[in-house]
């Protein structure tokens, strides 16, 4: 065994779709040794995320050829061929047992010959158990070797992917999402408390948060505690009615005047339209008493004060003077008065019930949210792991949701799940694309951190060769579903032999003093093929300058060039060390090829 | 510069640009504060240039290209196109004159609508053109940017991202505007086909003399396609210059920050000592007194920088202006600190950005 931790052989894999089978990968070896960052790149659409789903097992394609080792152990899993039949046959089987059991059953209620048919249900349901038991251990290596992943992944390979908001849940706080991992794979301390205590303490929950909350807040829990005492009080003393239609009154004067300035509004549509005289005349005497109109114009005043500080404060930003608040407050006073009036409103006894259903149906829950709560114990660790990866302040970072937290932070948090069980190998994909240039340099100066630190072999995938050149010890190529050059950083950055590496590296817009803004981009012409074209050659060749006949005939070898630099093109004689002159061969084959870039 | 002399007319004026986003907390409550997305920022625009902003997330570049364009209310201040406020200015006239293309293109289309509809609409609702005309305009469209007659027919799903960002841009081109505002074109895409883009760009500028307002967060991009730079921190701007000045001598501690912060693909340059800066971007609703930028500053001086806002001054030649107590000569090199040197009793709750 060498000091590979992760070699991936000859990988071929393709993704059944409706319209055929679409090859994802044609051939890709990957070495990542111990303590290595590994670099793997190339354009959206070149299997770089595909590759790495099909290491730690999560891609849902088919594997055709070749073999993923981590520290010699094989990570892909294919069952053999007796395996496959014998599960085939019992699944067919299966289901046509269950069939004729169902039939048999149906002719056995309704035939005078039941007996016969009750003999027929025995058999077809044993012939069932049977093929069902033999698929079901067929199935077992497949198991065990799902259960094995489940181990690996976390804990000896994990992975960051490129959005941190879809991976993150939503619905969890930062500690408990951490814990989880390391739940899952056992790595969690001896709990402080131990567990009969903490059943006994979910237990009192609810009686304590009484008391937390008249020692949070005092003066609005005694208002509230009050309040309920009083309406208790009423109720048992026989007032709550009068009370509560003392406190509708207000209510009621005002829904009265608007329902008369309704009125005098239909009436005067009405008087215009003349419709119904007689009834036009009934709403005019019922409505144009002056009481109400004096009712309706001091409404109309009294909502006009109230809004002018609201239209004031709108257009000043920053300017809350006191009407505006008090303006402001006007909702939570009528909220706060219809909840009143409904307690005293309804009777004692509909309000008991309701309290002790809505008490028993709430309890359970807090004794359980309270109980599955995190042990101090674990807390502290999780904050360990929040502060190895440089988190400010991570004692209230781990209360937080991930959408209180930015991009860099829900990175770091990210990256935090996936140390948590000191895992061997990270694979990043992609892990800094949605973030900013300034945030990116933190992601990356911690991840090369870590890798000091604790010796984490890292697999970076992205599209951007800064990242590149800035982080990694080696680094792959890939186009369309194959590796076109690897080798150690210097070899590839600095003498890059394959054309498309070069393109790649060129069409990166600098800011060195020398480039002009009026400067044409140099760019690669053209885009990725679709994965469904065949290709006889090379697959590079349609985007290439130096194309010719054995290109588009011959697939190329992957050739050493250099001690442990490889790369295949038909060309690395010819290229050789001038990248200067390819570099122009591209930017004449671009202009020629015009503003195409389009298939 | 090449063109100085097409650099002499305002197309845009910005005057104390202000937009401040009022929090709510809950339907009850009253509006407890303000996000400050921009908060004052003066700028021209000369007709037939490129003048890039460039920021991190949360700056305020994306609102302050919005209000640009009438798409939210201004709070403050106020924009003048060609001489005219854009308060004054119909709808329908802003529209045809000023355009936009979106970070993201696929967002930005109706999937169920084919291209065609897609680039022809403008024309169809300011009723330019109709029918067979329609088709032949739409045509000569797609082929400005580089896509073929065929593809009409075609939906935008059928597309990879840099075509859907032609598509994007087809549709911006399809009025003939004066000025279109690029949010981001290019940050969502690949570099090789950033850089077509890029090129597509700059020809369509020069073939229709449009003036670009290029909105980026990466400043190699800007090396290749803008005229001047505006670099905004928390809704001011800090440093505006012409590219060539701000790329050699750069003066605000933020952009040479932002400089050492873009990776480069060449070993030589991944070796040197880089500035990282320290934290996020402070939030907009509570900015740091004094200069803003002193919370992350490496050279920030207490009892100046935490207390008196630097204005923005213009140093050497006219056009370099930057808004700093200490703005550093050309040459001079920024100290690198560790995050616990810069802030050692820094133990606030960890920033975090609403908006």
């Amino acid at each position: 065994m060498s000091d590979n931790l992760l070699e991936i052989e000859g990988l071929r894999v393709h993704f059944d779709t409706l319209d055929g089978p679409i090859e994802a990968l044609h051939s890709v070896d990957l070495n990542v040794e111990q303590g290595q960052i590994m670099g793997l790149v190339g354009e959206s659409g070149c299997g770089k995320s595909v590759t790495s789903l099909v290491t730690i097992g999560l891609a849902t394609c088919d594997v055709d050829e070749g073999s993923v080792k981590y520290e010699g152990e094989n990570l892909l899993f294919r069952d053999s061929e007796a395996d496959k039949r014998l599960q085939d046959i019992s699944g067919w089987v299966t289901v046509i047992g269950v069939f004729a059991s169902i039939m048999s059953f149906f002719g056995m209620l309704l035939t005078p010959i039941s007996l016969l048919f009750r003999d027929f249900l025995l058999i077809f349901i044993s012939i069932t158990i049977a093929s069902w038991v033999g698929g079901f251990v067929a199935k077992g290596k497949y198991r065990r070797h799902q259960k094995f992943m489940r181990w690996v992944r976390g804990n000896e390979i994990s992975m960051i992917f490129q959005e941190p908001m879809t991976a993150l849940n939503p619905l969890y706080t930062v500690e408990k999402q951490i814990s989880e991992v390391m739940r899952e794979h056992d790595r969690l301390v001896v709990p402080e408390t131990p567990r009969y205590i903490r059943v006994g303490q979910a237990l009192v929950r609810p009686a304590t948060l009484v008391v937390d909350a008249f020692s949070s807040k005092p003066q609005s829990s005694i208002a509230t505690f009050s309040t309920l005492a009083l309406v208790l009080f009423a109720h048992l003393r026989g007032f709550a009615d009068p009370t509560a239609a003392a406190i509708a009154s207000p209510f009621v004067f005002i829904f009265k005047a608007i329902f008369s300035f309704i009125e005098v509004l239909y009436a005067l549509g009405n008087a215009t339209i003349n419709l119904n005289p007689v009834a036009v005349i009934e709403l005019g005497s019922s409505v144009t008493t002056p009481e109400k109109f004096g009712i309706i114009i001091l409404i109309g005043f009294a909502y006009l004060l109230m809004k002018i500080p609201v239209l004031v404060s709108k257009y000043a930003p920053g300017y809350e003077s006191l009407p505006t608040q008090l303006v402001q407050q006007i909702p939570l006073v009528f909220t706060t008065a219809l909840i009143l009036f409904l307690l005293l409103w309804m009777p004692l006894s509909a309000l008991l019930a309701m309290t002790i259903i809505t008490t028993l149906l709430s309890l359970p829950g807090i004794i359980m949210v309270n109980y599955l709560g995190l042990d101090p114990a674990h807390r502290r660790q999780v904050i360990g792991i929040l502060e190895d990866v440089r988190i400010p302040n991570p004692s209230a970072v781990v209360k937080m949701y991930p959408h209180e937290l930015s991009g860099g932070m829900r990175q770091r948090v990210m990256i935090a799940m996936m140390m948590a069980c000191e895992p061997k190998l990270l694979i990043a994909d992609e892990p800094t694309t949605a973030l900013d240039v300034t945030i990116q340099a933190q992601i990356l100066k911690l991840m090369r951190d870590l890798r000091d630190e604790k010796g984490t072999a890292i697999l970076l995938i992205t599209h951007d060769l800064g990242v590149i050149a800035e982080m990694c010890d080696a680094v792959t190529v890939m186009y369309a579903g194959s590796v076109v050059e690897t080798g150690s950083i210097g070899d590839v950055l600095s003498r890059p032999r394959m054309p498309y590496s070069i393109g790649l590296l060129h069409s990166i817009p600098t800011i060195d003093e020398g480039a002009d803004r009026r400067d044409v981009l140099p760019i690669i012409p053209g885009q990725v093929p679709d994965p469904n074209l065949h290709f006889d050659g090379c697959r590079f060749h349609p985007r290439c300058p130096f194309a010719d006949e054995t290109c588009i005939t011959t697939p190329p070898p992957m050739i050493e060039v250099e001690p442990g630099h490889f790369a295949a093109c038909h060309h690395t004689d010819s290229i050789g060390e001038n990248v200067a002159e390819v570099q122009a061969a591209f930017d004449v084959f671009a202009a020629e090829y015009g503003l195409e870039g389009v298939d | 510069m090449p063109d100085e002399s097409k650099n002499d007319e305002i197309l845009i004026e910005i005057e104390g640009m202000k937009k401040w986003f009022p929090i709510k907390s809950g339907m009850l409550s009253p509006v407890k504060s303000y996000v400050r997305a921009v908060d004052g920022v003066d700028l021209q625009v000369m007709r037939g240039e490129t003048l890039g902003i460039v920021g991190e997330s949360g700056c305020g570049k994306t609102t302050l290209g919005r209000v640009l364009l009438g798409l939210i209310p201004i709070t403050e201040g106020s924009v003048h196109y060609d001489g005219e406020d854009i308060r004054n200015m119909s709808n329908r006239d802003l529209r045809r004159r000023l355009q936009i293309v979106f970070q993201d293109p696929g967002g930005s289309m109706n999937p169920r609508m084919s291209v065609r509809s897609i680039v022809g609409e403008p024309l169809q609702v300011n009723g330019l053109s109709e029918g067979a005309e329609l088709t032949q305009k739409v045509a000569e469209l797609l082929d400005s940017v580089g896509l073929k007659r065929e593809h009409m027919n075609r939906f935008p799903h059928e597309f990879s991202g840099g075509q859907k960002q032609r598509i994007a841009l087809a549709r911006s081109l399809s009025l003939d505007p004066e000025f279109i505002l690029l949010d981001e074109p290019t940050s969502a895409l690949d570099v090789s086909v950033q850089a077509q883009v890029l090129n597509l760009l700059e020809q369509i500028q020069e073939k229709h003399g449009l003036t670009f307002v290029f909105i980026t967060h990466a400043l190699n991009v800007v090396n290749h396609i803008c005229d001047r730079v505006a670099v905004m921190y928390l809704g001011k701007i800090v440093e505006i210059a012409n590219t060539g000045d701000l790329f050699s001598k750069p003066a605000h501690p933020y952009t040479h920050a932002l400089m050492s912060a873009i990776p480069e693909p060449s070993l030589e340059k991944a070796s040197r000592e880089r500035i990282v800066l320290s934290g996020d971007v402070p939030s907009p609703a509570n900015p740091p007194s004094g200069c803003r930028f002193h919370t992350r500053c490496p050279i920030a001086e207490k009892g100046l920088c935490d207390v008196e806002e630097p204005p923005l001054e213009i140093i050497d030649s006219g056009s370099h202006g930057v808004a700093c107590h200490f703005p550093l000569g050309p040459g001079m090199k920024l100290p690198i600190l560790d995050d616990a040197q810069i802030h050692p009793e820094d133990d606030d709750e960890p920033t975090t950005i609403v908006l």
